[in-house]
């Protein structure tokens, strides 16, 4: 069930707020020793909440299609006397006074929490192999990767767990948890959603999104979420719109991408023939495919990484002296940013600034990107490199290869499953689209899920 | 190309060599995707400031 057959079936009186927190809650009890997808569930929190939501649409008073919606957040999110651990041993104790902006936000809309998702130690990082809180599992197949850093987020809803799950995306931690689980991820515009309350890995790449069942369930959570927000200071007052797609939209003459060089490099060939069947279908419902020649985004990554290096080690400056505290993996990358000099991070900004105006150009030739989320499926917990085109790469670089430029740019870009692998794993693409053009990549999203762009429901894990 | 595990000594970071290893190799990497950008970099090219600063003119 999505979220607007849920919000029609509560406004019928078919299901009732309380009975969709406690089915919630139920399948939560029932697959998280497996999935191990939350930190924290807040069972009796939420089923408080369903009672005061049920009471108000009884009253009349009916906060949109979020009111009574079982959701859950990434545990980065600050949630007012709730622990929020961020994944890490630093932060395992803080129990915030304040909501995140999100939360608030979320709160305000009338959404059930069910608590707070795992994830990647600290969010830096791509497996949600926790050192700290144990290793989240993929739905599909629990022997393998839920992708991260908001695995936790993917595989909640991936699993039915809840509808919907707020994850952050700094270099992919949205859209490669989406891929690899299943599910839809959006990684609005930088400045669309606040990062007000969510614990920072890198203050200048640090994007706030929701992961969920379909593109008009993700269109709905980012109408609640999305708007000024001046305790965030790079928050944007562009103008918030509509962002829920239309029945029946539409993607005819729309110009639609396909990246000539870089994104079709080294990938598995699953993903590559799940990924050109959606040009395919894209065709089919009247949009235009175009060649495109994008700039350097292998530059973009190396950018991207430099920036990240730094950010996240001044972010993690105060805790370093407790060097026990971090996992091996997240040590190692604090201790390369902390060596990066000033000159290289002040460079890097440079060259986002070079290469932003460069990736600007291509608006005027196609109206949005299509490209592969990831290059691979879902790793087997535990796999340090994949093997792609005949050459082994580093787990972490291959999946993030085709996303991290985009948070280089603040870009919005939409992830939607597309196929299903010969070993039974999901494909994701990325429909990438200009600078607070959410609508725009959402009604794409939603016309090529509406024309059979997608894969059935998880199994029962 | 700049020697990572000498710089590593110098800002005082104490680990065993095989740490030093796992941070100094990814960093050569990238040093070496990074430096050649650098060098086409003009003096008018400011710092980026975040796409909604940018629309600001903030």
């Amino acid at each position: 069930m999505t979220i607007r057959e849920a919000a029609d079936a509560l406004r019928a009186r078919r299901v009732s707020a309380v009975e969709l927190a406690a089915a919630a809650n139920a399948r939560i009890g029932r697959l998280n020793s497996k999935l191990n997808a939350f930190i924290t569930v807040t069972a009796e929190q939420a089923r408080e909440e369903a009672r005061q939501a049920d009471a108000e649409l009884a009253a009349g008073r009916d906060r949109g299609p979020l009111h009574g919606i079982p959701v859950a957040v990434k545990d980065l999110f600050a949630t007012r006397g709730v622990r929020t651990t961020c994944g890490s041993k630093v932060y395992e104790d803080f129990v915030p006074a304040i909501d995140a902006a999100v939360v608030e936000r979320l709160r305000a809309a009338g959404a059930v929490m069910l608590g707070k998702l795992n994830m990647h130690e600290m969010a830096y990082g791509i497996t949600s192999a926790n050192p700290h809180f144990g290793p989240v599992s993929n739905p599909w197949n629990l022997e393998h990767s839920p992708g991260g850093s908001s695995g936790g987020s993917g595989a909640a809803v991936a699993a039915q767990m809840v509808y919907a799950a707020m994850g952050s995306d700094t270099g992919g931690s949205i859209r490669i948890p989406a891929a690899f689980c299943g599910t839809v991820g959006l990684k609005p515009t930088y400045g669309r959603v606040s990062r007000y309350g969510a614990l920072p890995l890198a203050y200048s790449l640090d994007h706030m999104g929701p992961l969920a069942r379909s593109v008009r369930d993700a269109a709905m959570v980012l109408n609640a979420i999305a708007g000024h927000d001046r305790r965030d200071p790079t928050s944007s007052r562009h103008p918030v719109v509509d962002y829920i797609p239309d029945d029946g939209c539409s993607i005819r003459r729309l110009r639609i991408g396909f990246p000539g060089n870089f994104y079709f490099d080294h990938l598995d060939p699953g993903v590559e023939s799940s990924v050109r069947g959606v040009f395919a279908r894209a065709q089919s419902l009247g949009a235009v495919v175009k060649s495109v020649r994008v700039p350097d985004v292998a530059a973009l990554n190396a950018v991207g990484r430099v920036i990240l290096l730094a950010e996240a080690a001044a972010v993690a400056e105060p805790f370093l002296e407790r060097r026990e505290k971090f996992g091996p993996d997240v040590l190692s990358l604090l201790d390369q940013g902390r060596l990066v000099p000033a000159t290289d991070y002040i460079n890097a900004q440079r060259l986002r600034r070079k290469l932003s105006r460069e990736f600007d150009q291509l608006w005027s030739e196609v109206d949005c990107l299509i490209a592969p989320t990831t290059p691979n499926t879902a790793p087997r917990i535990g796999d340090a490199a994949v093997r792609l085109g005949g050459r082994d790469e580093d787990v972490r670089l291959a999946t993030t290869r085709l996303v991290r430029g985009i948070n280089v740019l603040g870009l919005p870009a939409l992830s939607i499953p597309c196929g299903l692998a010969s070993n039974g794993l999901p494909i994701g693409i990325q429909i990438i689209g200009p600078a607070w053009d959410e609508a725009l990549i959402l009604r794409i999203g939603a016309a090529l899920e509406d024309g059979g762009v997608g894969i059935p429901a998880c199994p029962p894990a | 190309m700049k020697d990572w595990r000498a710089i590593a000594k110098a800002s005082g970071l104490e680990v065993d060599p095989a740490e030093l290893n796992r941070i100094a190799e990814p960093l050569e990497a990238l040093e070496a995707a990074f430096r050649p950008l650098v060098k086409d970099l003009t003096p008018d090219v400011e710092p980026f400031t975040g796409p909604c600063l940018e629309e600001n003119g903030e």
